[in-house]
C-alpha cells in the first residue's frame, strides 16, 4: 500500500471506516483489502475508473452484500455484515446508481415510508399522520417537487425521481449520506442544484460520501477526495492535490 | 388532495360507508331470505372463500409475494381442530382456537424459511409445502384417516340441518368481518405502508430502514392465523375432511384467483372475487354436473384475469366510474403533465 | 445386496427420466425467468397422445414422436410469443406462475372431459419383458424409456452446445442485455427455448406412457419433484438439473426399500427445503444458476 497522505487529523470517533475490506465475485476481486476512513462532517468524494470497486464498497458498507473479509465500522461500532435496515437506522442513508423509488406509490407516500417509528402503537397508527406529512412536504418543497405530491413516482422525469430519492433518504434523518452517482443522466442545471443542496445539507451537519464521475461537480463540492483503482484506495486528499496527482491520472488513463 | 374536489370531499366516505352498510345488511339478511338449505350452503361456501381470499391477501396484496400454498395452512387448521376434538377430547370451539394458535405458531418457522427467498423460488416452496403435507396426511392414515376421510364431530349435534347452516353462516360472516377489519387497519397503518414498499422494491425499502424480513413474517403469520381459523371453522361446519381437498394446490390457487379478480390492493377485492368465482363455480356444478369442466372454467377465468385484468375488477371499474362520472378528476398523467410544465418553468427560473 | 443393486439400477433409470423432464422446466426459467407449471401437464398430455395413438393405430407409441415433437415445439413457441411475452416484465415471474397454472388446469380439465378419469395404460407386446442387467432384473420398457430420455438429452446437449441456436440460447440465458447488444433477437430466441422445452415434454411424456398408468391429475404427482429438482440443481442450469435429477432419482429409489414409495417421495421436498435453507442458488449449477 502506497503512502496514503493521512495528513490532517480528523475526528475518527464518529466516522465511517473500512478496514481491509475484501469482496470478490466469481474470479473477479472488486474490493481488495481496502482500508478507508471517510471524513466526518465533510463532503467526501469517491472517484475512480469504472470497475474500481466504488459501488461494491457502498454495497458492503450499507449491508446489501457481505464482504468476504475485513470490517466496516461506524462511530466506533463494528457494523460489518449487519442487515441493511439496521445500518440505515444507525444513521447511514444511501441513494442508488440507478435511481430507485417506489414506482406505483405517490411521491408523498414515497417519503412517508421512511419515517422511523418502531413501537407497536406507531406501527398500527395511520401511515399519513400530520407530523410525517408536514416533514415530507418540507423536504419536497426544498427539492422543488412539492407540486408533484400526489403523482405516482413512475410518472416523474428522471431528474425529478433523483430528487425524490434524495428526499426519501433525507426523511430518515441520516447523519451520513452515501450518494451513488447523483449526477448520472441529469441535466447541468439540476446537477448544480444538487451540488448546492449537498453543500447546504453539509453545512447543517450532514456527512456526505459521493461516488461520482462528473469531475466538475466533484472538484467543486467535495472537501476531501479518495481515489479508488482496482478495488483499493490509491490516493486521497483535497481536490487541488488530487487534480494534479500523477497516480490518479494514470489510473484513469490506464497502463 | 390539492385538486378541485373540496366540496365533494365528505361525499366519498359517506357513499362508501353507505355501500358497506348496505352490503353488510344484505349478508346478514341472506339466511332469512332463502328458503332451501342448499342455497344457504352455497352462501357459506362463498363466505368461506371470501375469508380465505382476504386472509391470503395479507401476504399477496401487501407484500406482493404470491403464495399458492395457503391450502396447506387451511388444511392444517382443519385437521388440527378435528384431531384436538377427537383425540384430545376438547370442546369444539376451544379446539378451534387452539388449532388456530398452533397454525400461527407453525407459520413462524415456515414463513422464516419460505420468506428467505423471493419470486419463483417462493412460489415453488409454497407449492411444495402443500404437496408434502398432502403426502404426509394421506400416508399417515392411522392418525388422519388418510383417503378414507376424517369425521369431525359437530359442535351443536342437537341442531337441525337448516339451523346448523344458519349458525355457521353467521359465524363465517363474523370471521369475514374480523378479517376485513384487520386488513383495513393494516392497510392504512404505517406497518402497511412499509409492507407495500416491500412489494414495490424490497431492497430499496430495506435501505430506507424498514425491517423487511420481520415485516413479511408478521404479515405471513397474521395471514396464516386467519387461514387456519377459516379451515378449522370449515371442519366444524362440514364435518368431513379428505386430504385431497384439504391440501390442494387448486384450492390455494382459487383463493389467489379470487383475490386477483377482485383486486389485491383493495379491501373488498377478495370478497368481490369470492362472490363472482364462488357463484360461478356453483353455477358450473349445477349446469354441467361434477365433470372436470369446472377445472377448465377456473383455468379460463384465471387466464383471463392474468392476461386482461391483472389489476382486478375493482380498479377497472373505478377507472370506468371516474371517466364517466367524475371527468374533472383528471387522470394522473394529465396531472403530471401540468405539473411537469410547472416544474420546467421553475427549473428555468432557478437557472437565472 | 441384490435388492440394493436393483434399486441402484432402477434409480439410474429413473434419474435419467427425471433429468429429461426437469431439463425443459429449467430451460423456461433460464430463458425467461418463468415458472412453467404447465410443463408437467403437457407431459401428461403427451402421454395421453401416445396412448391414444397406440389405441387408434395399433402402432408402437414411439412412432408418434415425429408428430408430437414438432407439434409441441410449435405450441411452446406460440405460448411464449403470444402469451408470456405479453406479461409486464415487473411482475412477469409471479404472473407467469398463475398463467401457466391456468393452462395446466385447462389441460387437466379437457383431458378429464375427453378421456374421462379412467386410468389408462399402454399394453405392448414387450410390456412384460425384462432383462438381466448388472445382476438386476429390469423391465424392458424402463430401459427404452431411459434410452429415449438419454437420446433426447444428448440431442438437447448438442443443440445447446454446438448449434448457433444453442449459442444464442445460452447467451440469452446468461445475460439478456448483452445478448441483445450483440444483435441476438432475444424475444424470438426465447420462443425457440420454450419450443425446445415443450419438445422435451413430448419425448418425456411418451417415455412415461410406456411404463406408467396415466390419469388426468397425474401432473400433480410430477410437478413437485420436478420443481424441487430444478431448485436443487440451480434454476436455469440444464447440466445442474441433470445432476440433481440423477442424485435425487437414485436417492429416492434407494429409500424405497426402507421407507416405501410414498414416504420415499418426500426426499424431493426435503432436498428442496435444504437447498433453500443452505444454498438458495442450487448446488450443481455453478455460475450459470440464477437466484430466485
Amino acid at each position: 500500500m502506497s503512502a496514503i497522505a493521512a495528513s490532517s487529523s480528523h475526528d475518527r470517533s464518529r466516522s465511517l471506516e473500512t478496514v481491509d475490506l475484501t469482496r470478490s465475485f466469481g474470479g473477479v476481486t472488486a474490493v481488495s483489502s481496502a482500508t478507508v476512513s471517510f471524513r466526518h462532517g465533510k463532503v467526501n468524494g469517491l472517484i475512480g475508473p469504472n470497475g474500481s470497486g466504488k459501488t461494491t464498497l457502498f454495497n458492503c458498507v450499507t449491508g446489501m452484500i457481505k464482504p468476504d473479509s475485513g470490517r466496516v465500522t461506524y462511530r466506533g461500532n463494528d457494523i460489518t455484515g449487519n442487515a441493511p435496515h439496521r445500518i440505515a437506522r444507525a444513521g447511514i442513508g444511501r441513494s442508488f446508481q440507478l435511481c430507485r423509488v417506489f414506482p406505483r406509490m405517490t411521491v408523498l407516500d414515497n417519503l412517508l415510508v421512511a419515517t422511523r417509528a418502531t413501537d407497536l402503537k406507531a406501527q398500527l397508527g395511520s401511515a399519513r399522520d400530520r407530523d410525517g406529512i408536514d416533514r415530507a412536504r418540507g423536504w419536497l418543497a426544498r427539492m422543488g417537487i412539492d407540486h408533484l405530491e400526489n403523482a405516482e413516482a413512475r410518472n416523474l422525469s428522471w431528474g425529478q425521481q433523483k430528487l425524490l430519492e434524495l428526499a426519501g433518504v433525507l426523511m430518515g434523518d441520516p447523519e451520513t449520506i452515501l450518494l451513488d452517482e447523483p449526477a448520472g443522466g441529469v441535466n447541468p442545471a439540476l446537477i448544480g442544484r444538487i451540488g448546492t443542496l449537498v453543500r447546504q445539507l453539509n453545512a447543517e451537519g450532514k456527512t456526505f460520501i459521493i461516488v461520482e464521475h462528473n469531475m466538475d461537480m466533484v472538484m467543486s463540492i467535495c472537501d476531501h477526495i479518495i481515489v479508488f483503482d482496482r478495488g483499493r484506495p490509491i490516493a486521497e486528499g483535497p481536490p487541488a492535490m488530487i487534480r494534479s496527482d500523477p497516480r490518479v491520472l494514470e489510473a484513469y488513463l490506464g497502463v | 388532495m390539492r385538486n378541485d374536489s373540496e366540496p365533494k370531499r365528505w361525499l366519498g366516505p359517506i357513499v362508501r360507508l353507505a355501500a358497506i352498510a348496505i352490503g353488510a345488511g344484505l349478508i346478514l339478511a341472506f339466511p332469512a331470505s332463502v328458503d332451501n338449505p342448499y342455497m344457504l350452503t352455497v352462501g357459506i361456501g362463498i363466505l368461506n372463500y371470501a375469508v380465505l381470499a382476504t386472509a391470503w391477501n395479507f401476504v399477496g396484496g401487501f407484500t406482493g409475494y404470491i403464495s399458492l400454498g395457503h391450502g396447506a395452512l387451511s388444511g392444517l387448521g382443519a385437521y388440527a381442530t378435528g384431531l384436538l376434538i377427537t383425540v384430545a377430547g376438547l370442546p369444539s370451539f376451544v379446539a378451534l382456537f387452539i388449532a388456530t394458535a398452533l397454525v400461527a405458531v407453525l407459520a413462524i418457522p415456515i414463513g422464516a424459511a419460505a420468506l428467505r427467498v423471493r419470486g419463483a423460488s417462493f412460489v415453488i416452496v409454497s407449492i411444495a409445502l402443500v404437496l408434502i403435507l398432502l403426502l404426509v396426511f394421506q400416508s399417515w392414515a392411522s392418525l388422519t384417516g388418510g383417503s378414507r376421510g376424517f369425521v369431525v364431530p359437530r359442535p351443536f349435534p342437537e341442531l337441525r340441518r337448516a339451523e346448523h347452516h344458519m349458525v355457521f353462516f353467521y359465524l363465517f360472516a363474523g370471521l369475514l368481518a374480523a378479517a376485513l377489519l384487520v386488513w383495513w387497519v393494516i392497510d392504512r397503518s404505517r406497518f402497511g405502508l412499509g409492507l407495500k414498499a416491500i412489494r414495490e422494491d424490497e431492497d430499496k425499502s430495506e435501505a430506507l430502514g424498514i425491517p423487511t424480513f420481520a415485516g413479511k413474517l408478521v404479515a405471513f403469520v397474521v395471514s396464516a392465523a386467519f387461514t387456519g381459523l377459516a379451515g378449522g371453522l370449515y371442519a366444524l361446519w362440514f364435518g368431513d375432511l379428505d386430504p385431497v381437498f384439504q391440501f390442494s394446490v387448486l384450492t390455494g390457487s382459487t383463493m389467489v384467483l379470487m383475490a386477483l379478480l377482485g383486486g389485491v390492493r383493495h379491501l373488498f377485492g377478495p370478497l368481490l372475487g369470492a362472490v363472482v368465482v364462488g357463484s360461478g363455480l356453483e353455477y358450473f356444478k349445477l349446469e354441467y354436473g361434477d365433470t372436470p369442466l369446472h377445472l377448465v372454467g377456473t383455468g379460463l377465468l384465471l387466464f383471463g384475469v392474468v392476461m386482461f385484468v391483472p389489476e382486478g375488477v375493482i380498479p377497472a371499474l373505478s377507472g370506468l366510474f371516474n371517466r364517466l362520472f367524475a371527468p374533472r378528476e383528471t387522470s394522473i398523467r394529465e396531472v403530471t403533465a401540468a405539473a411537469l410544465a410547472e416544474s420546467r418553468r421553475r427549473e428555468g427560473e432557478a437557472d437565472r | 445386496m441384490a435388492l440394493f443393486v436393483q434399486s441402484l439400477v432402477l434409480g439410474v433409470l429413473l434419474g435419467g427420466l427425471y433429468a429429461l423432464l426437469a431439463a425443459g422446466l429449467t430451460l423456461y426459467f433460464g430463458v425467461m425467468r418463468v415458472v412453467m407449471i404447465a410443463h408437467s401437464a403437457f407431459l401428461i398430455l403427451a402421454s395421453y397422445l401416445a396412448w391414444y395413438f397406440h389405441r387408434e393405430t395399433g402402432l408402437d407409441p414411439l412412432l408418434s414422436l415425429p408428430i408430437t415433437i414438432p407439434l409441441f415445439f410449435a405450441a411452446g413457441f406460440a405460448m411464449q410469443r403470444l402469451l408470456l411475452s405479453r406479461l409486464r416484465p415487473a411482475t412477469r415471474t409471479m404472473m407467469s406462475v398463475l398463467l401457466t397454472f391456468s393452462i395446466a388446469l385447462i389441460i387437466e380439465g379437457l383431458l378429464g372431459y375427453i378421456f374421462t378419469g379412467t386410468q389408462r395404460r399402454i399394453q405392448l407386446g414387450y410390456s412384460g419383458a425384462s432383462l438381466e442387467l448388472f445382476g438386476a432384473r429390469v423391465a424392458v420398457v424402463k430401459l427404452i424409456a431411459f434410452a429415449l430420455a438419454a437420446a433426447a438429452l444428448l440431442a438437447l446437449y448438442l443443440v445447446m452446445m454446438k448449434s448457433k441456436l444453442g449459442q444464442a440460447l445460452r447467451a440469452t440465458i446468461q445475460h439478456p442485455e448483452a445478448a441483445r447488444l450483440v444483435g441476438i433477437q432475444t424475444d424470438r430466441i426465447a420462443g425457440y427455448g420454450f419450443g425446445l422445452g415443450l419438445a422435451t415434454a413430448s419425448v418425456g411424456g411418451t417415455a412415461l406412457a410406456l411404463d406408467s398408468t396415466i390419469y388426468p391429475s397425474l401432473h400433480w404427482h410430477w410437478i413437485g419433484p420436478l420443481m424441487a429438482i430444478i431448485v436443487v440443481g440451480g434454476l436455469g442450469s440444464v447440466p445442474g438439473t441433470a445432476i440433481a435429477a440423477m442424485v435425487l432419482g437414485m436417492l429416492m429409489s434407494l429409500l424405497q426399500i426402507p421407507l416405501g414409495t410414498t414416504w420415499a417421495q418426500t426426499v424431493f421436498y426435503l432436498a428442496l427445503f435444504a437447498t433453500l435453507a443452505v444454498r438458495p442458488q442450487g448446488f450443481f449449477g455453478g455460475r450459470l444458476a440464477k437466484r430466485f
